[in-house]
């Protein structure tokens, strides 16, 4: 064992090969594809043995027979690399000699034969699968050039797998929907698992952890707050399987509803110990769109809206009094005026560097890297910047004849300093883009040292910021310290794979994820939020344990029948715990710690949860075409209510290769392959913790919805209270039950493929907290499983391969998903308000019968067709209401339905209805992929992101009408009329009386409407006016890869090839968003509800170098 | 052979981890490690105390402050509210309130603690609450779920609001009948109870005020109800240190209402004193004019918006004027001015000489004056007798006199009208019309 170990070690020698050749034999070689493309990564080696190699970029590989087995017999050796058909040949092992054998391998589009990770320690060979994976390798990973998050890295990589991106921060949040939501509340995310360990992948805000935090509201403003999947080192990644719908997701059950990731990290080969060192450098630039103005000065309009709150009184602190908004005089030609946005911005870097070391002979390989990520964000000042520190350590030891040992430890120190963002008055931009043109931010500091915000310019003390500063001064924002986060992470896990019979394999798995997280949230003194400075300091561990056993047996008869029988458990423990305290009040300026606080408070939460779970599962193979498989998981979840403690999940599937009716089955010809499949499959969605068992409170207060509040214990008398919400112990998983059909088709000798699979998903037993009568129960609501939903959709994929010769290869691919979702009860009601966004009234995240999860519902004009009947300023008869549709119907000319109603005055008018304003799922997304790789050299490649539709809020708009620094503002001085030149995109129609009136004459006009009262502003006006379409095609990845691997290189080195490449990512954006970005969400993947955008920070496009060095 | 034994060590391990039963149960797995499973009879009366100061110093009095025209409102949404513009959402939970957290769900379940331990002190106390509870309930919603509350009962009844009345008398009855048995056993709270200490006296002349206080509401459909209710005011609360109040403090969420509302949550400017309530204390040269208000007469004075202003709910002065008034009612104007006189040396005020409808006018003028702040008590009184009979703030339109139930509870409720329908959003159907004025002629314009 320690010799084995030993020369693992010493094979990393160049001269160990040599040092073998005495006696053993070497074979080396080449592999190429059928048409001539060296195949580097493929492994070669002698069946039944771990005795071979890896081939190098070029595809040469080359290992030595040790001389106990090379003794003059022959050996079968296999070329196997994934996309191509392994093959085989047999060659005599002469003790002494070398063996020169090539490998020329035909492409392999479907990757039939490749063994698929199915989950749960399972696997099985993919032309098997009756269900839809999809597989991402690292080569694609690599290639996103998004070193921070591996979720980013999936964006455009499968069909209906809709990631989005909080913003362009360092550390910011990242979220995935796989077919949709299959929830009404939550946030969606799929399980991730990391060979073959479930791991925590939560987001949650400091602003979440603080006791003054807990509302949804809350985690629009704050920070950008990292999801925990985005500590795992994407360089150290092989595969991603995606399983997407409820058939392929069944075997992890109650926490599957959403699809499964399932990570595969690298290791260990047999052959001489490579060396891999790469170094990637991200040039990131912030996209900024500008629409602001830049002609009109601070102050209101005579004649104006009064701007009553504008100012801070006649203090000399106010000096000079402008008011709030820059609705003044147009400023006088030469005037110095401020890009508030560009000068935010920089060029941010990242650093990526990676050391990779692997090796392994027959009986032990091992993988071992370094990794480390220093990001250096976009935003000015130093408070901007995450770094990722990561090493992991696998290996692999066979013992004895039949078990097979194995560990992988991961460690992930990852720490991050922030600026606050988004829906917060000490937010970047909040403040920034309310600033009047003329003002300038970059003094943001007085003689005094004071912050200088512009509605508080001359402040004279700390203490008059009580007052009114209102915003903060971006640049204040962006020197402030006070946000951070420390995290520290190992995941670890130990295998055994034993093999007691050469039937039947036992797997065992147990792996550990344990973080400890520790956050800083501070406002120093004279912020806007809290002018006497708060801090907030919050601490969160999360434990998970899970073991996995499996005895997998497999068996034949005959050649045409054979199967595969598997059972397993499943243990499962998940503790997580955080603490919080809150300090308000600073006494000194500095530090931002509690302890420098006038007051405290602390909060402290924790739950551990518990899943039993047995599962079984058969695979049938009947004449190596059609494959039948069934499972069934049976879930006991401590959440569960105590009366429905176990839960059963079906699945099953069935795959037919009706190709292999067709010649024979070699995959040549017109129709060179083609397989059918159907699969069924059920997933769950666990309760809520704590959510079925019924408990007294200790923090229920006393008082009305303005504010006032009593606790339960004053005076120091302890008070108890029931909890308002009562524990349901009947409450049952969320069950999701998914049809999905597709086929494979190959074409043109394999030149061509497609896989189109269409679904169909139900989600029955929706849990949703419904309110309960208080008369008849003593409660105010209850968790009961009573919602229902639906998700079809359809999955397309085309790939060609036009040309493969040796010197031109060239290959493209173009990917479509589309998902439609369907709530169709929500417990009796018609509207479940999620509470995420600005309230009902504005704009708000809501599940609404027949229409997808999520949506956002608000205030609307009134519309003509919609049965309104409300009164009409300007039409006789005062506050009698009026019938709309009539009076669109009086349009001379006639109207359209849903025309946008112009009152008399020429200007719409509110419809006191709450209405659903917008679905934030696309219609459809498509991702266009083309590789083009020349004289086996040089390969550029490239992705298109297509999203249509995706409605966004964009109440950074509607926010800066009122303010008047929006571009749009620009025109005051011009007549604006609906229906002919103002908004006539959003309303191209209009009818009722006001049709041919210009409703908006004067500068006066403009700012009465679009004022903080007025109805064409952000504040009080319909928030539909600023719906956008957050459509867009984004030329995502564009990267040029040169390979050199010349034998003077590895003369000058010592490294045998050399990869160097120049990519981009996000390079060039085309919507018709108004805003920053149509991606960008406030609360990040904290909400259900996307396309929310109040201030949110943009998104990053970046420029990359990276180079590796292999060995 | 081998390979069998590995099999059979398999199965006994993969029995053994399967074995283990109570993987889903116990410890932190079936009790919530954040919330409390259990409370003492104690700590569920401090819950329900915080509950009831809410009930009476909250949204509740304030709104109908501003109805009763002692407070105007100032902006927003008490601008609205003043001049009765105003929905289903403006008691903001306090009807639900009666039953959930802190409400009779938690009282009841303090009973049967206290009734298992014999404690009838505490089972006293505890049915006071829950007399104060449901009593104010039906003072402010009218019909209410009562006798199949907390039953499970979808779609519970209302009961009618005289028959809440009644209820609430018996709990009384029965409260003042615990708290005088001397079991070994009785425990009342003490440093549980920051109001009254545990002294059972105190509860019990605080049950004979609630009793005089609700015999008064009934007495439109009742005359007998003044004979009531003065047989229970003599048995009252006998002095200022009986008052109950808010014993609230300077810590953060445990301050006076008034005071949180206007500095914490902001609401400054919304609450303003109503200057036809100011002009009536300046007229009368009345010393609470400036202990009730600031020196310009425009908001709260200092000393009530401190934020541990222990603030008076029931009182000494309330149970003297209930006394004056149900004296005279009987006809016993005697009594009816000492104890009128007897309020009024309270807060240093000359004796008065008056009879006939004119001392029945200063009694309610001084009982209006007297139960300013006093939950909605004042309101309670104006609906009653309409004096003073101060115009409404909008002209045609009559004081509300009901608020409008929880929308959640209607919405979950079949047995509840819509919000303006019915017997909510106006008086009680039971509600004559009220044409009792203070003498100036004019009709009632409350309710």
């Amino acid at each position: 064992m320690r010799k084995l170990l030993l020369s693992a070690i010493t094979a990393s020698a160049l001269t160990a090969s040599a040092a073998f050749a005495q006696s053993g034999t070497t074979v080396t070689g080449r592999v190429t594809s059928d048409a001539g493309v060296p195949l580097g990564g493929a492994t070669v080696f002698i069946a039944g043995t771990n005795i071979g190699a890896q081939t190098n970029d070029d595809g040469s590989y080359t290992f030595v027979v040790p001389a106990a087995r090379a003794t003059g017999g022959s050996s079968t050796i296999t070329a196997r690399v994934i996309g191509y058909t392994a093959r085989s040949v047999s060659i005599t092992l002469t003790p002494g000699a070398t063996v020169n054998q090539s490998f020329s391998l035909p492409i392999n589009p479907f990757r039939l034969g490749e063994v698929v990770v199915t989950g749960a320690g399972m696997s099985t060979t993919r032309e098997k699968l009756g269900v839809t994976i999809n597989s991402v390798d690292s080569a694609l990973i690599r290639r996103a050039a998004e070193p921070q998050n591996l979720i980013s890295a999936l964006a455009g990589k499968a069909p209906n797998v809709v990631v989005r991106t909080q913003s362009g921060e360092p550390g910011a949040g990242a979220s995935v929907l796989i077919r949709g939501a299959a929830s009404l509340t939550g946030t969606n995310q799929p399980l991730f698992v990391v060979d073959g360990q479930p791991i925590d992948n939560q987001t949650v805000s400091t602003a979440f952890l603080a006791v003054n935090g807990g509302s949804l509201g809350d985690r629009q403003g704050g920070t950008a707050t990292p999801n925990r999947a985005a500590d795992i080192n994407p360089s150290d990644i092989e595969a991603i399987e995606i399983l997407k719908g409820s058939a392929a997701s069944a075997i992890y059950g109650a926490r599957a509803a959403n699809g499964v990731v399932l990570i595969t990290t690298k290791r260990g080969h047999v052959g001489p110990t490579r060396v891999s060192l790469s170094s990637t450098v991200n040039f990131d630039n912030a996209r900024l769109v500008d629409f602001l103005q830049h002609d009109y000065a601070q102050g209101t309009v005579a004649g104006g809206v009064p701007d009553a709150v504008a100012t801070c009184g006649d203090t000399p602190d106010c000096a000079p009094r402008g008011g709030r908004t820059s609705w003044g005089a147009r400023l006088p030609a030469g005037t110095p005026t401020y890009d508030h946005m560009h000068e935010l911005f920089r060029t941010g870097t990242t650093a990526d560097n990676n050391l990779q070391v692997s090796g392994g002979n027959e009986r032990t390989s091992f993988y071992s890297s370094v990794g480390l990520t220093n990001q250096i964000g976009v935003v000015e000042g130093p408070n901007n910047k995450y770094n990722r520190a990561s090493f992991r350590l696998k290996g692999t030891q066979e013992v004895g004849s039949n078990i097979t040992l194995s560990g992988n430890f991961n460690y992930v120190d990852a720490r991050g300093n922030f600026v606050q963002h988004g829906n917060d008055v000490s937010g970047l931009l909040l403040g920034a883009l309310r600033t009047p043109p003329a003002f300038n931010n970059l003094n943001f500091l007085t003689e005094r040292g004071l912050q200088r915000p512009y509605r508080f310019p001359n402040p004279t003390s700390v203490e008059a910021f009580g007052c009114c500063a209102y915003y903060d001064n971006p640049f204040f924002v962006v020197n402030s310290p006070g946000n951070r986060s420390e995290l520290g992470r190992t995941i670890s896990n130990f295998n055994v794979d034993w093999r007691p019979l050469p039937w039947l394999t036992v797997k065992e798995t147990l792996g550990g994820d344990y973080y400890s997280d520790s956050r800083l949230q501070a406002l120093p003194l004279t912020s806007a939020n809290d002018a006497a400075g708060s801090v907030i300091r919050a601490e969160q561990t999360n434990l998970v344990i899970d073991h996995n056993l499996i005895a997998s047996a497999t068996g034949s008869r005959g050649q045409n029948l054979n199967g595969t029988f598997t059972i397993g458990q499943n243990l499962n423990s998940r503790r997580y715990r955080s603490l919080s305290g809150q300090g308000e009040g600073l006494i000194a300026p500095v530090p931002l710690a509690i302890e420098n606080t006038v007051s405290q408070t602390g909060l402290e939460f924790k739950s551990l949860r518990h899943i039993e779970s047995y599962f079984g599962q058969g695979e049938l193979n009947l004449y190596n075409q059609l494959y039948l498989s069934a499972g069934v998981r049976n879930d006991g979840f401590s959440t569960f209510g105590a009366s429905q403690r176990r839960h059963n999940f079906y699945k099953a599937s069935a795959a037919w290769t009706l190709s292999s009716l067709l010649h024979g089955g070699d995959q040549t010809g017109l129709l060179s392959f083609a397989k059918l499949r159907a699969a069924y499959g059920e997933t769950g969605r666990e309760p809520d913790v704590y959510a079925a068992l019924n408990a007294l409170s200790t923090i229920v207060q006393f008082g009305s919805g303005y504010g006032d509040a009593l606790k339960s214990s004053v005076g120091g008398v302890p008070g108890i209270t029931s909890s308002t919400r009562v524990g349901n112990p009947a409450l049952r998983p969320e069950l999701q039950r998914e049809f999905e059909f597709g086929g494979d088709f190959g074409f043109l000798n394999q030149k061509i493929d497609l896989s189109i699979v269409g679904y169909n998903k139900r989600s029955n037993d929706v849990i949703l907290p419904i309110t309960v009568n208080a008369g008849s129960t003593g409660f105010l609501s209850a968790f009961r499983n009573t919602g229902a939903l639906t998700n079809k959709g359809l999955e397309v994929a085309l790939n060609a391969r036009p040309f493969t010769s040796q010197n031109l290869a060239w290959e493209v691919g173009v990917q479509y998903g589309r998902n439609r979702g369907n709530v169709t009860d929500l417990g009796g009601a018609e509207i479940f308000d999620l509470q995420e966004g600005f309230g009902a009234s504005s704009a708000e995240g809501a599940d609404v019968l027949g229409y997808a999860p999520g949506v956002i519902i608000g205030t609307a004009f009134v519309h003509c067709g919609r049965a309104i009947q409300i009164p009409v300023p300007g039409i006789a008869g005062g506050l009698v209401a009026q019938d709309i549709d009539a009076l669109c119907a009086a349009t001379p000319g006639g109207f359209k339905n849903g025309a946008l109603f112009l009152a008399p005055d020429g200007l719409p008018i509110t419809d006191p209805q709450v209405r659903v304003l917008g679905d934030p799922h696309p219609r459809y997304t498509m991702s266009y992929t083309s590789s083009l790789k020349i004289m086996n050299r040089v390969t550029l490649s490239g992705l298109l992101d297509v999203r249509k539709g995706g409605d966004v809020y964009n109440g950074t708009r509607g926010a800066l009408y009122v303010f008047g620094t929006h571009v749009d503002t620009d025109r005051r001085s011009t007549q604006g009329q609906y229906g002919v030149n103002y908004d006539t995109k959003k309303y191209p129609d209009v009818a009722g009386p006001g049709k041919g009136v210009v409703g908006l004459q004067t500068p006066e006009d403009w700012e009465r409407w679009m004022s903080i009262v007025g109805t064409g502003g952000g504040f009080s006006g319909p928030s539909e006016q600023f719906m956008e379409d957050g459509g867009f095609v984004k030329l995502r990845e564009l990267s040029l890869t040169l390979n050199l691997d010349q034998p003077v290189l590895k003369r000058l080195t010592g490294f045998s090839s050399l990869d160097l490449r120049l990519s981009g990512r996000n390079l060039k954006t085309w919507t018709n968003y108004r805003g920053v970005d149509p991606e960008v969400n406030n609360a990040g993947s904290e909400y259900l509800t996307q396309g929310l955008d109040w201030f949110a920070n943009p998104q990053t496009r970046s420029f990359v170098i990276s180079f590796s060095l292999n060995r | 052979m081998i390979k069998l034994r590995y099999l059979v060590t398999l199965a006994a391990v993969l029995m053994a981890t399967s074995c283990k039963s109570d993987f889903l149960t116990g410890g932190d797995l079936s009790t919530d490690p954040n919330r409390p499973s259990a409370a003492t009879a104690n700590q569920l009366f401090a819950g329900a105390e915080g509950a009831i100061w809410a009930l009476l110093g909250s949204d509740p009095a304030r709104v109908t402050g501003m109805w009763a025209r002692q407070f105007a409102g100032g902006q927003n949404q008490y601008q609205s509210i003043y001049n009765y513009v105003y929905d289903e959402g403006i008691q903001s939970g306090f009807n639900a309130g009666l039953y959930a957290a802190g409400g009779l769900v938690d009282i009841v379940h303090a009973q049967q603690i206290a009734k298992g331990e014999e404690n009838f002190a505490l089972l006293g106390i505890l049915q006071v609450q829950e007399a104060i509870t449901m009593g104010t309930g039906a003072d402010l919603f009218g019909n209410l779920v009562y006798s199949q509350a907390l039953s499970g009962t979808p779609n519970p009844t209302l009961d009618d609001q005289l028959v809440v009345y009644d209820s609430v008398q018996k709990v009384l009855s029965a409260a003042v009948a615990n708290m005088a048995t001397t079991d070994a056993t009785n425990s009342p709270p003490t440093a549980a109870d920051l109001v009254y200490f545990g002294d059972t006296n105190l509860w019990t002349a605080l049950a004979h005020t609630l009793k005089a206080r609700f015999y008064m509401h009934t007495a439109e459909q009742r005359p007998g109800a003044y004979a009531q209710a003065l047989a229970e005011a003599q048995l009252g609360i006998d002095s200022d240190g009986g008052n109950f109040v808010g014993a609230f403090t300077s810590n953060a969420a445990e301050q006076n209402f008034y005071f949180q509302f206007e500095v914490p949550a902001g609401r400054a400017g919304y609450l303003i004193a109503d200057p036809q309530f100011v002009a009536l204390l300046a007229g009368r040269n009345d010393p609470r004019r400036t202990e009730y208000f600031n020196a310009a007469g425009t908001r709260l004075s200092g000393a009530r918006l401190a934020p541990d202003f222990q603030q008076p709910f029931v009182t000494y002065d309330e149970n003297t004027l209930i006394w004056a008034e149900a004296a005279y009612r009987t006809g016993d104007q005697v009594t009816a001015l000492a104890k009128l006189n007897e309020e009024r040396a309270n807060h240093g005020l000359a004796a008065e000489v008056v009879a006939g409808q004119a001392l029945l006018n200063e009694i309610l003028i001084e009982k209006y004056i007297a139960n300013f702040q006093l939950g909605h008590e004042a309101w309670n009184d104006f609906k009653r007798v309409c004096t003073p009979n101060f115009a409404p703030t909008q002209a045609g339109q009559k004081m509300p006199a009901r608020m409008y139930y929880d929308p959640n509870e209607r919405l979950t409720n079949t047995n509840i009208p819509p919000a303006g329908q019915g017997f909510n959003g106006s008086r009680n159907p039971d509600d004559p019309p009220n044409i009792v004025s203070d003498g100036t002629g004019q009709p009632c314009q409350a309710g």
